[in-house]
């Protein structure tokens, strides 16, 4: 018995020890967000001084980092804000529509060319997008897609391959026999598609949304290479942009522009985040 | 409400492992099972032919890979037919997609679609098919009914037991009065007792539909219970095509003779022999004359003296003492099945099984006596006999 008793102590300082461990990893993982949300309501010159300290009288600042941040400069924060919507909506739709049409086929028929796509796929997700980045800017001006109206496309370049993957993954465990009863109860392939295969990619659909959603929203990098930044600029490069004159920085600003970035993904997370455990667990399993 | 009609139909599947390794390695043909190999594939169905009456029941049967469920999902339009002519209702359906030969299919695994309700996936062939929404209403109610699944209409099909689910599969193929209902081991997935219980509702159930069934089994019981006839495969041959009745009593070959009957039929290395006109089987020291009939066929045929394969089936086995016409045996293994006893006797090293009833077994035969270590003498008629090639393994009788 005392034997146990030890073993069951040992384990129990086990857990102990890996808690902390968490706990601290934690605290890292916040603290850029909550430096963000502390900042974001002080005045900009307790930014640099003050950066971890509470809100107090003297440095709070209310709501006028944000009334700043907003009508900064000479570009319109809400077209910012606007083209940032628009472009992750429609990238985030066509991924989804595309690659999840393109994993059922890839799944469904057996031949070379569908291996060759997938294994083209999964290849995509290992090259760096920095090895790309300059050519792609340079065809992405040729063929016209360097504005907001067709900047998604490239984002479903760049998104198919992990979508495809996962989808992949899903569609694999869903019995071949559902879609041969849909074609004989009367559906053909679009029907069967849309109709009985989609909803039963529900989760999985929620999961790479949520994945492709966070990723277009944040991104810096390719909406800078891509599109004329004087006439279409995303939330992250006007936050970028939020400069005086002489190159200072209204850090207080930026922090609040950032704040106000990140909410709605947060919040969305935060909604779907149940789904994204299903849909990943729903592609595992069965695979 | 359709006659099918298979001619000559033959499935074969090219460019298959087997082939490809044949081609690699440049060596003899590769047998996995016992499938035909050629040079355009593995033929997984050959040369069926088969005419399916209106209305009729016919049961598919065989071991698993004989091309029965191949066979099934050619005339569902689910794989592509290499060679003949399918017809439904007097119509050429081989290039024909699923949906418009006005079939509907069971799956072994049910195969509902899991977001909608059992109410939409009953209705769901129905909506396709653009039928107004009152008669949808009224159809699904009536199906659902017939099944006994009425209140489970608003559940989802994982909130169901694998005996409810099926039922909702069946309904779902019902629904919209089909010419052909195929079903494919629909009852494969349910444990005994209701398998038992799901075989007496397709009974019913077929009395209600006025409609042509084909089903699929591996069970001959199933086959055998169900169909107005047995179409027995093996290796993507036909074997026999017949009433149940028929293929048990009239055994084609050994397959067949094997494969039809619980316990498996018994085998005996025997010797045909001929005196004059009179045909008789020789076995173990013992000979049994054969009834008129079989004797009047094997003459029509001119069927020489030969060593033939002997099969007698365990029911038919007598222990009535018949003076030099026994045969003994080691009783082995004696299996109490309830109403019968099964014995499996050693006999030359051969296991034989003779089947007595429980009733029988102390009331005849004393106490004891059919105890494990006892020998046993057993004897049967010719009239019971089936009588085999040893080369061909053909019935040399039907």
């Amino acid at each position: 018995m005392p034997e146990r008793i030890k073993t069951l102590a040992s384990k129990h300082r086990g857990l102990v020890v890996v808690s902390v461990i968490m706990a601290i990893v934690c605290v890292i993982w916040v603290l850029p967000v909550a430096a963000v949300i502390l900042n974001a309501f002080k005045w900009n010159t307790f930014v640099k001084t003050d950066t971890f300290a509470l809100w107090n009288a003297e440095n709070f600042a209310g709501w006028s980092n944000f009334i700043t941040g907003v009508t900064f400069g000479n570009y319109n924060f809400w077209l910012a804000a606007w083209y940032s919507t628009f472009i992750t909506i429609v990238s985030t739709f066509l991924i989804l529509l595309f690659c999840s049409m393109a994993a059922w086929y890839i799944t469904r028929v057996d031949s070379i060319w569908c291996k060759i796509i997938y294994y083209l796929c999964i290849f995509s997700m290992v090259v760096p997008f920095q090895m790309v980045m300059f050519t792609l800017s340079s065809t992405a001006d040729q063929l016209k897609l360097n504005t907001p109206w067709t900047i998604p496309i490239v984002y479903l370049g760049f998104g198919a391959g992990l979508a495809i993957f996962m989808f992949v993954g899903f569609v694999k465990s869903i019995p071949v026999e559902i879609e041969e009863a849909a074609s004989i109860d009367g559906c053909g392939p679009v029907r069967t598609f849309f109709f009985v295969v989609l909803p039963m990619l529900r989760s999985t659909l929620i999961s790479v949304g949520i994945l492709e959603i966070m990723w277009v929203w944040n991104d810096y990098l390719l909406p800078v290479l891509v599109l004329d930044i004087n006439q279409y600029r995303t939330i992250p490069i006007h936050i970028q942009y939020l400069k005086g004159s002489y190159g200072t920085v209204d850090l207080g600003a930026t922090m609040a522009l950032i704040l106000m970035a990140i909410i709605p993904v947060i919040v969305f997370y935060l909604a779907c985040q149940k789904y994204i455990i299903a849909g990943v667990a729903a592609g595992a399993v069965k695979g | 409400m359709a006659e099918v009609k298979l001619e000559h139909i033959e499935k074969i599947y090219p460019n298959s492992e087997p082939t490809k390794k044949r081609k690699k390695k440049g060596d003899a043909p590769e047998r996995k099972s016992n499938l035909k190999i050629t040079d355009q594939g593995v033929v997984a169905v050959e040369d069926f032919n088969l005419d399916v009456a209106d209305r009729e029941f016919v049961v598919l049967v065989g071991p698993s890979g004989c091309g029965k469920s191949t066979t099934l999902r050619m005339v569902a339009g689910l794989e592509s037919i290499t060679n003949g002519t399918l017809t439904i209702g007097g119509e050429v359906m081989n290039d024909v997609a699923p949906k418009d030969r006005d079939i509907a299919m069971v799956f072994q695994n049910y195969a509902l679609y899991p977001h909608m309700t059992v109410r939409d996936n009953l209705a769901f062939p129905l909506k396709l098919r653009k039928v107004p929404q009152a008669e949808i209403d009224q159809k699904v109610d009536e199906a659902a009914e017939i099944l006994g699944i009425t209140e489970y209409l608003d559940r989802r099909p994982k909130a169901l037991s694998g005996g409810q689910r099926q039922r909702v599969a069946i309904g779902r193929a019902i629904v919209r009065e089909p010419k052909v209902l195929l079903m494919d081991e629909p009852l494969s997935n349910l444990d005994a007792k209701l398998r038992n219980q799901m075989r007496a509702e397709i009974i019913k159930l077929r009395k209600r539909i006025n409609t042509t069934f084909m089903y699929v089994t591996h069970d001959q019981t199933e086959a055998m219970t169900l169909g107005d006839r047995i179409v027995i495969m093996k290796d993507g041959v036909v074997q026999q095509i017949g009433t149940p009745q028929d293929v048990y009593d009239h055994p084609h070959n050994i397959f067949v003779s094997g494969f039809i009957g619980v316990p498996q039929m018994n085998y005996f290395d025997a010797r045909l022999t001929k005196e004059g006109d009179d045909y008789k089987v020789e076995l173990d020291g013992v000979t049994v004359d054969l009834d008129g009939e079989k004797e009047r066929v094997l003459r029509e045929r001119n069927v020489e003296p030969q060593d033939i394969i002997l099969g007698c089936r365990p029911e038919h086995i007598s222990l009535d003492k018949v003076e030099g016409q026994m045969i003994t045996g080691l009783i082995d293994v004696s299996e109490m099945m309830g109403s019968e006893v099964h014995l499996h006797l050693d006999v030359d090293g051969k296991d034989v099984i003779v089947i007595v009833p429980s009733a029988d077994v102390n009331r005849k035969h004393g106490a004891g006596s059919l105890d494990v270590g006892q020998h046993l003498d057993f004897t049967f008629t010719g009239d019971v006999l089936h009588l085999f090639s040893k080369v061909t393994e053909e019935n040399l009788v039907y």
